[in-house]
């Protein structure tokens, strides 16, 4: 009988969406990457995604029992963070570096802030870029789809864009080759297409909004066509955009919940901020992707920005 | 008993009043040099020595310095010494100069000198503030090594330069800033735990 | 091209070797003024000053006072009285002019003094810009946009630290890990983020 009495504070709206019926249908808008990722990279990469997810959710029951608190691992976020990380990876690193990269994700990024939501940094990006820091050359091997992990390691698009091309004919590929995933990169970046129905499936049951990775994109590609290494106004937009973990990134990652700024206008900052400094890493930084990066320096200024973007309260100047 | 006095003050610096990791001071060295064992004891040592002295001289010149340019006069003492130091480096042991760079100098401004002269050399006799140093200092260079050891090991798989194993793939962030600030703290985070469970 | 060297300081001393997140120097004022984003705001500019002026004294007393009369190996002791003494005097100042200016800046002042930041700042624009005791070109403006962009990474590494800092206050960290470690664990991270910008070059 008391049941029946549920005290809470307004609004007094009721919606099916809780946090972990978000984190699954990310999760399930993320499989047809994975599914193509497996096709053009093996077994494989089937295997590196089962460990990733594996060592995410052990890492979580361990934190959590040693915090006492609830085992939650329903919530789908450790499996999501897993399968995030995995997609970040190279097909052709070896077995234990998503198990050191999970580990450190979820322990140190998210459990030691005190569990979900409380996180400041994506922690599937820290740690792909605590893995890259740790062991470069093993990051950085990867190889031709459908080749053999023994394979000569090719260099992705956008290293080759790096050293030199001008455009993307200039290294062998066409714009449907990048659409579809035909090129050498982490298992879960390159299919754009399966990202993209990925994306509008989330974009239509409204779990993200177009704003963080419409911005982030149009910066990126504004910029990379106006201040392109082949003079100005004369940058391959459709490059800039369709090579590496740009699509995987905004959309997946920059637009997570915990990590991004609460108001429009600040996600509006935030995306075109990703998008510029994508730019000035790709074009004159050391490293030939920047996407990472970017959301993670963008992460540290969300508190920031979060606070100068506060709504108006009404009454108050 | 005198002796046991003594010995209080020297051993408090080593685990009670860690400087590191329970006061808390004296961290920018920590972080930077720690890249290698050899890099931090030889820190250790410099940043001892001129504890020893610093605080012998201000202890035995406590009553005579007027309150008001009390701290003016403790950093001419402290920098002297550090001079001394920067000196005697730079002519035996070079190698260590160009490793630990600026932080020869910097020694001036390490909080752990200036915090023993104000807290307890200034306020004390002669001798328990020598042993009062030379417990801080020795701290000082344990915890310095602890952090040094976990990121050349884990950093570089080696220790004083010496391979320890070859199959195991040392993490490179370990001996970069990112690396450091996580060993320290996670370093922290257990000593925390430590002083929780002891209570 | 003079402007690119100045572009390249600039990224030098704001992100690449960012004072906190890269050197490590002036982690204790950065651990202990952070919590909040006022007083972090203070101190960032209380520094980006200090270590402005302070790197000009210093510059024009060693080239002018410790080169000429071959007393180099007394840097560090002139320096740190230097310093010390010219942050007193600008509190002094600072008190008897504005009251108000005082009590947001002032009390920062004397936390600058014994500040690595400061006094490692004024060493390594001798050590960047001085050559067998002579000076390089342009040495005096390089090591004043030195001593400023470094002042710039320090306070935006301590803004950054702040905002974070102030939403850790709800959270519900580990209590092993609260206040200081968990600083340290943000300051990883946000280093992590900061090395996106190892290898510019323009």
């Amino acid at each position: 009988m008391t049941d029946k009495l549920i005290v809470s504070t307004s609004p007094h709206l009721h919606k099916k969406e809780s946090v972990s019926w978000i984190m699954w249908m990310v999760f399930i808008a993320l499989l047809p990457s994975g599914l193509a990722g497996i096709y053009y990279f093996g077994l494989r990469a089937l295997w590196l995604i089962l460990i990733s997810i594996l060592a995410a959710v052990v890492t979580e029951c361990v934190c959590l029992l040693l915090r006492r608190k609830k085992i939650t691992l329903l919530d789908g976020s450790a499996v999501v963070t897993g399968l995030l990380l995995a997609y970040n990876l190279s097909p052709a690193v070896p077995f234990w570096m998503p198990v050191v990269g999970s580990f450190f994700a979820i322990a140190i990024v998210k459990q030691a802030f005190g569990g979900l939501g409380r996180n400041i940094f994506n922690p599937a990006l820290c740690g792909r870029v605590f893995l890259l820091l740790s062991w470069p050359k093993l990051m950085t091997g990867f190889i031709k789809p459908f080749s053999n992990v023994d394979a000569v390691t090719s260099a992705t698009p956008l290293v080759l864009f790096k050293e030199s091309a001008a455009n993307v004919y200039n290294i062998g590929l066409t714009y449907w080759d990048l659409f579809l995933g035909r090129r050498s990169g982490c298992l879960g970046e390159v299919a754009i297409f399966a990202l993209i129905i990925g994306a509008a499936f989330l974009l239509v049951f409204k779990i993200i909004s177009w704003h963080i990775p419409l911005t982030y994109a149009v910066t990126l590609g504004l910029f990379s066509w106006l201040f392109s290494a082949s003079g100005f106004a004369r940058g391959d937009v459709l490059f800039s955009i369709l090579s590496g973990g740009v699509i995987l990134g905004a959309f997946f990652m920059a637009t997570d919940y915990v990590t991004c700024p609460l108001t429009r206008k600040g996600q509006l900052i935030f995306g075109a901020s990703c998008g510029l400094l994508t730019f000035l890493i790709r074009r004159w930084g050391g490293y030939p992707e920047g996407v990472s990066f970017s959301i993670l320096i963008m992460n540290a200024f969300v508190p920031l920005i979060d606070r100068f973007t506060r709504p108006r309260v009404y009454g108050k100047k | 008993m005198k002796l046991y006095a003594l010995f209080k003050e020297f051993s408090k610096g080593i685990f009670k009043e860690n400087p590191i990791f329970v006061i808390v001071l004296g961290l920018c060295p920590a972080l930077a040099v720690s890249t290698s064992l050899e890099n931090a004891l030889g820190m250790g040592v410099a940043a001892t020595f001129v504890l020893v002295f610093s605080n012998l001289i201000i202890s035995a010149i406590r009553k005579k310095v007027p309150n008001k340019i009390r701290i003016p006069c403790f950093i001419v003492v402290i920098a002297s010494f550090v001079t001394i130091v920067e000196l005697l480096i730079a002519a035996y042991v070079p190698l260590l100069q160009k490793q630990l760079g600026i932080f020869i100098p910097l020694i001036v401004v390490n909080c752990i000198i200036m915090g023993r002269a104000e807290a307890f050399a200034s306020r004390n006799k002669v001798l328990p503030s020598i042993f009062d140093g030379l417990g801080m200092g020795a701290g000082f260079t344990l915890a310095l090594s602890l952090v040094a050891l976990i990121r050349e090991v884990l950093g570089s798989g080696k220790i004083f330069g010496h391979l320890i194993f070859k199959e195991f793939n040392p993490a490179s962030i370990m001996v970069l800033p990112p690396g450091a600030l996580l060993t320290m703290g996670v370093l922290i985070a257990v000593a925390n735990l430590i002083k929780q469970k002891r209570k | 091209m003079e402007l690119k060297l100045f572009l390249m300081i600039l990224i030098s001393m704001v992100f690449i070797n960012n004072f906190i997140l890269s050197k490590f120097l002036g982690l204790c004022p950065f651990l202990g003024v952070s919590r909040n984003i006022k007083p972090a705001m203070s101190m960032g500019l209380a520094v980006i000053f200090v270590m402005t002026l302070s790197s000009i004294i210093t510059w024009l007393v060693y080239r002018f006072i410790l080169i000429p009369f071959n007393i180099t190996f007394l840097r560090t002791i002139t320096f740190i009285l230097v310093i010390a003494s010219f942050v007193q005097f600008v509190e002094m100042v600072v008190l008897k002019k504005s009251p108000a200016l005082y009590r947001t800046l002032g009390i920062y002042l004397p936390l600058i003094t014994t500040n690595c930041a400061v006094l490692g700042v004024t060493v390594l624009n001798i050590d960047s810009f001085f050559v067998q005791k002579a000076a390089l070109h342009f040495s005096f403006l390089l090591s004043l946009a030195q001593a400023f962009f470094a002042g710039i990474g320090f306070t935006l590494a301590l803004l950054l630290m702040s905002g974070i800092r102030e939403r850790l206050e709800l959270n519900d960290t580990p209590k092993c890990f609260e206040a200081i470690p968990i600083a340290f664990i943000v300051a990883s991270l946000m280093s992590l983020a900061f090395m996106g910008f190892n290898g510019f070059k323009f």
